[in-house]
């Protein structure tokens, strides 16, 4: 059920979950994104729009488990391109935005965990493959993120432990 | 949960308790007061609740990472919520608590000992429980969202498809006690060697 007018309803996007929303008063939000990959994607004419949080690359043929549809890159991405458009979106009018696949673990580690750096790859690849590019991204570095997608303007805003949020 | 059997979570809860002793006697001596560590439960755990052990996925925690390498790999983490911690250092420094109101290079540099004694006490408890030869890395300290670091080991292991093991950890000294969480998590052919170690 809808939130009254005005009220924002803060919806948590868990790891290897994903959330679509028509509401403009649903705020998606993926928490503490560090190798993960969060990906917005909104289409502004049909003003729904979607999260994903992705924790890695590849499934490999595996169907991913129901409880945790965006648990790879690949199918996480058809995923959500699939029920963005059972909402009314059009893909060729989606506008996406990236941000994750940090090495958190600290430089000294970074050799070790590639995982962010390949969760990242991955997503690009998926989104090429359905012709999507993305308007922008924030990926990389040694600090983790949460991001924000907001249902209302289709924003998307990224901060870390140490600074507030910006629009992506 | 598929993958860790009985054996390897008792195997790690004999680990944990003789590594507790362990770091206890180290700290004990290196602060010149008695500290004692308990480790009231070891469990495999969720991602979320890993989160949750240290305040929420949201929560911002200082702690430290440190690599098993050898015979077997695998990750050692020890997080504490960032007020925990700096309680932690308070604890460790002999400074009444509140002392530490930010996590400054004195805290991180206290963080990150506390870290190396702990880890090293455990993988050297562990290396010697089951005979083979482990060296833990020198500590990485960490502060960030709790999530972004659970779920990085998390993403980790699960890639080749293992459990992570979740070690509540209380330091306690006459003045107080304060909780912190050990994560463990064995890489999956590490676990199919202490498994065959059962044999």
């Amino acid at each position: 059920m809808s939130a009254p007018p005005g009220e924002q309803t803060r919806i948590s996007v868990g790891i290897g979950q994903l959330a679509v929303s028509r509401d403009p008063n649903e705020v998606l939000i993926a928490y503490g994104l560090g190798s993960c990959v969060g990906v917005s994607a909104f289409d502004p004419e049909a003003k729904v729009g979607g999260l994903v949080h992705v924790l890695l690359p590849a499934s490999d043929g595996r169907t991913p488990d129901s409880k945790e549809p965006a648990r790879f890159a690949d199918t996480g991405i058809d995923a959500l391109v699939k029920r963005l458009a059972e909402l009314g979106a059009l893909k060729r009018r989606l506008r996406l935005k990236v941000a994750g696949g940090a090495s958190v673990l600290g430089p000294a580690n970074a050799e070790k965990f590639k995982i962010g750096e390949r969760n990242a790859e991955a997503i690009r690849e998926r989104l090429k493959l359905h012709g999507l590019v993305p308007a922008a991204a924030d990926l990389g570095g040694v600090k983790g993120r949460t991001l924000e997608f907001h249902t209302a303007t289709g924003k998307t805003f990224v901060r870390t432990a140490a600074s507030p949020a910006v629009e992506l | 949960m598929p993958g860790t059997t009985d054996f390897v979570i008792n195997t790690l809860s004999t680990v944990a308790r003789e590594g507790a002793i362990r770091a206890g006697r180290g700290l004990s001596g290196l602060m010149g007061q008695e500290i004692a560590i308990h480790i009231p439960d070891v469990r495999l755990g969720t991602k979320a609740d890993a989160c949750d052990a240290v305040g929420g996925s949201d929560a911002i925690v200082l702690g430290a990472y440190l690599s098993i390498s050898g015979d077997i790999t695998g990750h050692v983490m020890l997080l504490f919520p960032i007020e925990r911690a700096l309680k932690c250092v308070d604890l460790m420094c002999g400074q009444p608590p509140g002392t530490t109101t930010e996590a400054d290079e004195l805290a991180e540099s206290a963080i990150g000992e506390l870290a190396n004694i702990v880890g090293s006490a455990f993988v050297n408890a562990l290396a010697d429980h089951v005979q083979l030869v482990l060296h833990p890395s020198p500590p990485t300290v960490l502060s960030d969202m709790a999530q972004a670091l659970v779920e990085t080991v998390y993403a980790e292991v699960l890639s080749q498809g293992g459990d992570v093991v979740m070690i509540d950890t209380v330091f306690e000294d006459r003045g107080g006690h304060v909780a912190g969480l050990l994560i463990i998590a064995p890489d999956p052919a590490a676990v199919a060697r202490l498994e065959g170690l059962a044999a």
